[in-house]
C-alpha cells in the first residue's frame, strides 16, 4: 500500500470544469481518463492483468483445471506448478485461472443486468407517483434482504450454480440503481433549465432522455464499479459456503473454500486465489474512488 | 418523538409482511416434499399421507402461513425434520454464540473508528491521513473469506498462538481469557469491514463539524482544537456515525455465515448453512425471517436514534 500512497501530493490539478448549464456534464473523455493517473491507474492495472489472464486461461494454463495428475498430491509451490496441486491432484494454478474466467463471466451478466434493469425501473416509475410509491416499497424489501441472505433463500429454491449467482447479484442492484436514477430524476427536474425546458413545450420523455441520463452517467459509472467489486465478492461468497459454483467446477470462490480444508496440510494453496480475489476487488474500488474523485474536481 | 416513530412505522411493517409471505412462499416452490424426505422412498401412501397430516401439510398454503405466522408469536416453532431437536433450541442456541461474535465484532469496530477518526482529525497529519485512507481502503476491499483464512494462516498455522476455529470448549463465562483467544479472530474477521467504512464517516462527518462557524467562534474565543474536536465535533458527529453503523448491519449479518463457516463458529450461519445442505426448510424459514426482523428493526431503531440525537430530522417530518 506504501508504493500506492507514495506522491503525497496525488489529487491531480486538472484545470476546474465549467459546467455549462445545459445538463450535458464533464467531457466524458476527460472524466474517464481519472482511471489512467494515480490510484485510478493502479486500479485499472490489477483489474487488467485479472482479466487478460482470465481471458488467456486456455493458453496460460498448464493443465487442465478438472485434471488429476497421478502423484502430484497437495505439493507446495514450484517450478511444474507454481501454485501447487490440491487434495485431488489438481494444479491450482490452472484452476485459478479457469476459475477467473467464470467470476468474469458472472461480472459481465450479473452487473449489466442489474444496472440496466434498475436504471429503467427507477426511471420510468419517477414519472408517475404511483408507479414511484410502488416501486420505493418493492426496492424497501429488496433491500431488507442482505445480498448474501438473498443468495441463501434463492439457492434454497432455486438451488446453487452460476445462474442462482447471477441472479442473486442482479437482484441486489435493482434497488441500488433503481433510487440512483429516481434520485437524478427529482433532482434534475427542479433545474431552473428544466423548468424552462418544459415551459417551452418539452415532454415528459425529452426531459428523462435529454437531461435526467446524461446527469446520471457519472454517478452511474462510480457505481458500476463498486458494483464489479460486489459481484466479485457474492460470487466467492456464495460458493465459499457451497452454494454458488459447484466443485469440480472452479471459481475463485470455491478454490479458496477447497484450500481451506487443506489449510493446515499445504498453507500455500489459499495464497493465490486469494491473491485474485483482492486484486480483483481491490482494482475495483481503486478505479470507482478514481472515478468518484474525477467527478468532484 | 413519538410521532416520529409512529410515522415509520407502517413501512417498516409492510416490509416485514411482504418478506415473510416471499420467504413462506418461495420455500413452497423448493422441489421436493419433506414427508417424501422424511418417510424415505419406499414409504407406503397411507404412511406418506399421516406424515402430511402430521405435518399441516394437507391444509390449504394460506392456512399453512397463517399457522406458520402463529407459531413464530407463541415461540412453539415445530421441530426440525432433519437437523434434530426443537426449533426454538436450535435457534436460541444459535444465537446466543452469533450475538456473542457480532457484539464483539461491533465493539471493536467501534473502538478502531474512535481511536482512528479522532487520531486521524486530531493530529491534522498528511501521512496519517494517507494511511487512514489506505488502510480504510485495504479492510473494505477484502472480502470477508479472504481476511478470515489469512488469518487463520498467520495466527493458527505459521503462528500457532490462537486456535483456527470452534468455540470456548467451557462456555463464554467460565474462562474469560479462553474465551478472548478463541473470539479474537472471528470478531477481527467480522468487524475490519465495519471498522473501515464507519471510520471514513466518522472522519468525514468530523471535518464538516469542523468547518462550522460555531468552530472558528470557540478558536477565537482561545478553546484549544483538542477541546474542540473532542467535546464539541465528537458529539455532532456521533449521529452519522451511528447510522453509518446501521447501514452496515446487513454486512454484518451476511458477514457472519461466513466468518462463523471459516472460523466453524456454531451460530445462526452455521445452522443456515446445515439448514439448506440438508433441506431442512423450516429451520431455514425462521432463520431468513429473523434476519430480515433484525435488519428492519436495527434500521428502524438507527433512524429513531438519528432522530433523538439531531432534531432537525425529526421536526423535518416525514421522509
Amino acid at each position: 500500500m506504501t508504493a500506492v500512497q507514495d506522491p503525497p501530493v496525488a489529487v491531480p490539478v486538472a484545470a476546474p470544469d465549467v459546467r455549462d448549464d445545459v445538463g450535458v456534464g464533464v467531457p466524458r473523455g476527460r472524466w474517464f481518463a481519472a482511471l489512467l493517473r494515480g490510484r485510478g491507474l493502479v486500479g485499472t492495472v490489477f483489474v487488467g492483468v485479472v482479466v487478460l489472464a482470465g481471458l488467456l486461461a486456455p493458453v496460460l494454463a498448464p493443465y487442465s483445471p478438472l485434471q488429476q495428475i497421478p502423484g502430484a498430491n497437495l505439493l507446495p509451490p514450484d517450478a511444474a506448478h507454481w501454485l501447487g496441486t490440491d487434495e485431488v491432484n489438481r494444479d491450482v494454478l490452472s484452476r485459478v485461472l479457469y476459475g477467473t474466467r467464470v467470476d468474469l463471466l458472472v461480472l459481465v451478466t450479473a452487473v449489466p443486468l442489474g444496472a440496466v434493469t434498475g436504471s429503467l425501473v427507477g426511471l420510468l416509475s419517477s414519472l408517475s407517483t404511483a408507479s414511484d410509491v410502488v416501486a420505493q416499497r418493492v426496492f424497501d424489501i429488496l433491500l431488507a434482504f442482505p445480498v448474501l441472505i438473498l443468495g441463501i433463500a434463492l439457492a434454497a429454491v432455486a438451488g446453487p450454480g452460476l445462474t442462482t449467482v447471477i441472479l442473486v447479484i442482479a437482484l441486489a442492484e435493482i434497488p441500488i440503481y433503481g433510487r440512483l436514477l429516481r434520485g437524478a430524476a427529482l433532482r434534475v427536474r427542479e433545474m431552473p433549465y428544466v423548468e424552462a425546458a418544459t415551459v417551452v413545450g418539452a415532454g415528459r420523455w425529452w426531459v428523462l432522455r435529454r437531461h435526467v441520463l446524461p446527469n446520471a452517467i457519472e454517478p452511474v459509472g462510480v457505481q458500476v464499479t463498486v458494483s464489479l467489486a460486489v459481484a466479485v465478492f457474492v460470487e466467492g461468497a456464495m460458493s465459499f459456503i457451497g452454494i454458488g459454483i459447484r466443485p469440480p467446477d472452479p471459481s475463485l470462490g470455491s478454490i479458496i473454500a477447497d484450500s481451506v480444508t487443506a489449510l493446515d496440510a499445504n498453507p500455500g494453496l489459499a495464497l493465490g486465489p486469494l491473491a485474485v480475489v483482492t486484486a480483483l476487488v481491490l482494482g475495483f474500488l481503486l478505479m470507482a474512488q478514481a472515478l468518484a474523485a474525477g467527478r468532484r474536481t | 418523538m413519538l410521532r416520529y416513530v409512529a410515522s415509520r412505522l407502517p413501512s417498516a411493517l409492510v416490509v416485514l409482511v411482504v418478506a415473510s409471505i416471499l420467504i413462506f412462499g418461495l420455500l413452497r416452490l423448493v422441489p421436493g416434499d419433506p414427508a417424501t424426505t422424511l418417510a424415505g422412498p419406499d414409504a407406503s401412501p397411507e404412511a406418506l399421507g399421516a406424515i402430511r397430516s402430521a405435518l399441516g401439510l394437507d391444509r390449504p398454503v394460506w392456512e399453512q402461513y397463517l399457522h406458520w405466522l402463529g407459531s413464530l408469536f407463541t415461540g412453539d416453532l415445530g421441530r426440525s425434520y432433519l437437523i434434530g431437536g426443537s426449533i426454538a433450541d436450535l435457534v436460541l442456541g444459535g444465537l446466543l454464540n452469533t450475538v456473542v461474535l457480532a457484539t464483539a465484532a461491533v465493539l471493536l469496530a467501534v473502538v478502531i473508528a474512535l481511536v482512528v477518526g479522532v487520531g486521524a482529525v486530531l493530529t491534522r497529519s498528511r501521512w496519517v491521513d494517507a494511511l487512514v485512507t489506505g488502510a480504510n481502503t485495504v479492510a473494505l476491499a477484502l472480502p470477508t473469506f479472504v481476511s478470515g483464512v489469512l488469518l487463520v494462516l498467520v495466527f493458527a498455522v505459521a503462528l500457532p498462538i490462537l486456535p483456527s476455529g470452534g468455540v470456548p470448549p467451557l462456555g463464554f463465562a467460565a474462562r474469560p481469557d479462553i474465551t478472548a483467544q478463541y473470539l479474537v479472530l472471528p470478531a477481527i474477521c467480522l468487524g475490519l469491514p465495519v471498522a473501515g467504512s464507519i471510520t471514513r464517516f466518522l472522519v468525514e462527518s468530523l471535518r464538516t463539524e469542523l468547518a462550522q462557524p460555531y468552530v472558528l467562534t470557540a478558536r477565537a474565543l482561545g478553546v484549544p482544537r483538542r477541546r474542540i474536536v473532542l467535546f464539541q465535533a465528537l458529539p455532532a458527529a456521533l449521529p452519522s456515525m451511528l447510522t453509518a453503523l446501521g447501514i452496515q448491519v446487513g454486512s454484518v449479518l451476511g458477514g457472519a455465515v461466513l466468518v462463523e463457516a471459516i472460523f466453524t463458529w456454531p451460530g445462526l450461519g452455521s445452522l443456515v448453512e446445515q439448514g439448506i445442505s440438508r433441506r431442512d426448510y423450516p429451520v431455514v424459514q425462521v432463520l431468513l425471517l429473523l434476519s430480515v426482523a433484525v435488519f428492519v428493526l436495527v434500521q428502524l431503531l438507527t433512524d429513531v436514534a438519528h432522530a433523538a440525537l439531531d432534531p432537525r430530522i425529526r421536526i423535518g417530518g416525514s421522509v
